[in-house]
């Protein structure tokens, strides 16, 4: 005889990879799985976030990671508001704890946040009383990301312990990469990190991943080749002599796609920049690209994130913090 | 009438004559008359205040404050950071240049110092700027601030770019005798950054500060120094290695010494932590054992200075993404604890953690106070180096209340503090009137 064996999701917010045990990561892709049919369906619709409030507030444009919270929003029933913070109202004087406390009075049970610095969703979640998703903070972690690139890989390739996933381009600007990294390691697969010098943090080696400046022999025998945006807005300075030569030597095309094992898969986050970090017959590739399955699969892993935390939230019937979840030291 | 009195049954701590011993202090109309083991108990006629024990030292010398005055009284006034100098044991400190406008002028000189004659209850020392507006370009007036009262000359937080300017400006301040002091930072390698460079910072995808960048600039002025014969004062070494370029330089006869912030010896990198701004200042804290190798340079004396780096920032500035936040933290009230964690730890001795506090930068700019010698001014302070205390922010009391120490359990507290003679902070009196 066995014993049935439970487990709750500990967490009030989802912030990072980090932090999320196997377990916790597990339960978010089983039940992203069931929302995969569910999208397939005719009728889209399930009601457990119905009457519950979810704010999209982005300090950062953002079209598809807002869109697709905002449809996993409604698929689960959940009223939905959109709010882009452009930077001229920072300009205006309100800071960002003041956006949050405003917002927290209108009592949104899930606030989905994007900022442009490192620690700002932190921050922020310190101030509210509903559950907070990260949907990206500067160049910390874009958890969500990270969940919706496992739950592809584990439908193509099954188990991902043993694979080999190479994630290529901008890696010190990266959270995809940052939550990446850290995602893949809790799931048991290898890490390769390849970009030029300059986009390379020689501290990376510490977050568990191979460093590579040479793409060929960082590619070699590897299931998974995950491309990174080249955030050109990024630049405050000289990191790259040109796009033409970081094509040259760190954009995917099949030459370079050929040195992975046969058959690896390309996956990028989006958006592309066509002819700078991957030519166009590679991203179309109908056999190899899964970059149009990561958007299916983004919509189903944030609901099943919704969803798992209006679970937590729904024990707090004043709607005030839960202090048995995510405790912090004093401070 | 003279006044007199004396404190007696205490421990006294005097770096300048190398004294830890049990007995007291007589003191006449602001100066000291006599310290030493002979005055261990009342003595008849006199007033007399029982230490019980405790240590009586030099009131504390910090080298570098800033405050809002002029420009930014909301962050702290002359007088505010004075009350909460005095309560940290401070009784003479210098302030920055790097206010609005900026103190690159006689006039504004006079006015640091009326300002500080009228309205602080500590004394306090202006620094000049050393190029004009801090800009980097043209050298200020510095004989006739000198002559005015400027103690030191420096840029303030932004090191002065163009070798060539900071060539002249040292080889001009050399003949005045003036110590130009500089911050060893090559600009173009900071700016924007949060924390300092390293594994760390690349996890938390935040901007690092390399040590290079301190040591290449560190570089270059020990150079000019060299070159200039200037009387060089590094402003808060962060690094290891940092603090072997200045011993080097020494050995090769560079007139040079160097100053480390109560801070860097407290933190490293790691506290940084979720991102908290408190802890965002330049120099960044470093990893563990530049912290150490800090601890060791104060054990050996090669620290001339330790400084509080007060820089009271308040909420608007603060509250902020790590980003968006502004550099620095209030210190002056933990000073004190900060450099005793030390000699709690064994790691120095409370002669060795209190001569960078007290004669060695009252002998930098050549202040007469710093030492219990007989004739030297009365700036005193009565401390238990015992008493634990959890440091509240809300309880600072400067004006601004970003303090790394929040939250976080110390040891040391200062009892009562005199400047002259007289008593500018008393912890007793404090007590009773709440």
């Amino acid at each position: 005889m066995t014993a049935e064996f439970t487990y709750a999701f500990p967490h009030r917010h989802l912030l990072g990879i980090q932090g999320l045990n196997r377990l916790d990561v597990e339960q978010l892709l089983d039940l992203a799985d069931t929302y995969v049919d569910l999208s397939r369906k005719r009728v889209k619709h399930a009601d457990v976030l119905s009457g519950r409030t979810l704010v999209n507030l982005f300090f950062e444009n953002s079209t598809r990671t807002q869109s697709s919270f905002e449809l996993a929003g409604k698929r689960l029933g959940a009223d939905v508001v959109n709010m882009t913070v452009q930077t001229s109202s920072i300009k205006k004087g309100e800071t960002l704890i003041d956006t949050a406390m405003t917002l927290n009075a209108m009592r949104p049970d899930l606030l989905v946040v994007r900022h442009g610095a490192s620690g700002a969703v932190k921050l922020l979640s310190r101030k509210v009383d509903g559950a907070v998703v990260n949907a990206g903070d500067g160049a910390h972690e874009h958890p969500t990301q990270a969940l919706l690139d496992a739950l592809t890989m584990k439908r193509r390739l099954g188990d991902l312990a043993g694979l080999k996933v190479a994630i290529c381009g901008d890696i010190l600007h990266s959270r995809v990469a940052r939550s990446n990294v850290a995602l893949l390691n809790l799931l048991g697969a290898q890490v390769l990190l390849i970009g030029p010098p300059t986009l390379l943090p020689k501290g990376a080696a510490e977050w568990g991943a191979e460093l590579f400046t040479d793409m060929r022999a960082g590619l070699k025998d590897c299931d998974v080749v995950m491309m990174l945006r080249l955030q050109l807005e990024r630049m405050d300075g000289a990191y790259l002599p040109s796009t033409r030569e970081y094509f040259h030597f760190y954009g995917l095309d099949a030459e370079k796609l050929a040195c992975a094992k046969p058959g690896a898969f390309v996956m990028h986050p989006g958006p592309m920049n066509r002819g700078v970090e991957i030519e166009s017959s590679i991203a179309d590739h109908v056999e190899r690209s899964l970059i149009t399955e990561q958007v299916e699969m983004g919509v189903a892993v944030r609901m099943a994130v919704l969803d798992m935390l209006s679970r937590n939230a729904a024990e707090r019937p004043n709607g005030g913090p839960d202090q048995e979840l995510d405790r912090e030291a004093p401070r | 009438m003279t006044q007199r009195f004396a404190i007696c049954n205490a421990r006294l701590i005097d770096p300048a004559n190398d004294i830890d011993t049990i007995g007291g202090v007589l003191l006449e109309d602001g100066v000291i008359v006599e310290a030493g083991a002979d005055l261990k108990s009342a003595s008849k006629g006199v007033e007399t205040i029982d230490a019980g024990g405790k240590i009586v030292a030099p009131g504390l010398i910090d080298l570098r404050v800033k405050t809002g005055e002029p420009g930014a009284e909301h962050k702290e006034t002359l007088a505010t950071a004075s009350v909460a100098a005095a309560a940290g044991g401070v009784t003479s400190f210098v302030v920055m240049p790097d206010t609005a406008p900026v103190i690159d002028t006689v006039a504004l000189v006079d006015f640091i110092r009326r300002r500080a004659r009228d309205t602080a209850s500590v004394k306090i020392y202006p620094a000049g700027g050393l190029t004009q507006d801090l800009a980097g370009a043209k050298m200020t007036e510095i004989g006739l601030m000198k002559e005015a009262g400027a103690v030191l000359f420096t840029n303030g937080e932004q090191a002065v770019e163009n070798a060539n300017t900071m060539r002249r400006a040292m080889q001009y301040a050399a003949g005045f005798n003036a110590l130009v002091m500089s911050r060893p930072d090559t600009h173009s390698m900071t700016t924007g950054t949060m924390m300092t460079h390293g594994a760390f910072a690349d996890r938390l995808g935040l901007k690092g500060a390399p040590p290079q960048a301190e040591w290449i600039a560190l570089e270059r002025d020990l150079i000019l120094a060299e070159m200039t014969g200037a009387h060089l004062l590094v402003d808060q070494i962060s690094t290891a290695r940092s603090l072997e370029i200045v011993r080097v330089a020494r050995m090769q006869g560079v007139n040079a010494a160097c100053t480390v912030s109560a801070m860097h010896i407290f933190f490293n990198e790691l506290d940084v932590g979720d991102y908290l701004t408190y802890c965002k200042v330049f120099p960044p804290f470093r990893d563990e054992t530049d912290r150490q190798a800090l601890v060791d340079g104060i054990a050996k004396g090669e620290i001339d200075a330790l400084v509080s780096a007060h820089d009271p920032q308040p909420p608007e500035d603060k509250r902020l993404p790590l980003a968006e936040a502004t550099y620095g933290a209030a210190g002056l009230e933990t000073l004190l604890s900060a450099a005793l964690s030390l000699v709690h730890n064994d790691e120095v001795t409370l002669l060795q953690a209190l001569k960078p506090l007290t004669c060695g930068p009252a002998d930098l700019i050549g202040l007469p106070q710093g030492r219990l010698s007989p004739g030297a001014p009365a700036d005193l302070v009565l401390f238990d180096p015992d008493t634990p205390w959890a440091c509240n922010r809300e309880d600072l009391r400067s004006r601004s209340k970003n303090s790394p120490f929040d939250g976080r359990r110390l040891q040391g507290r200062v009892l009562r503090t005199w400047v002259d003679g007289v008593t500018v902070f008393d912890a007793s009196a404090e007590m009773a009137a709440r």
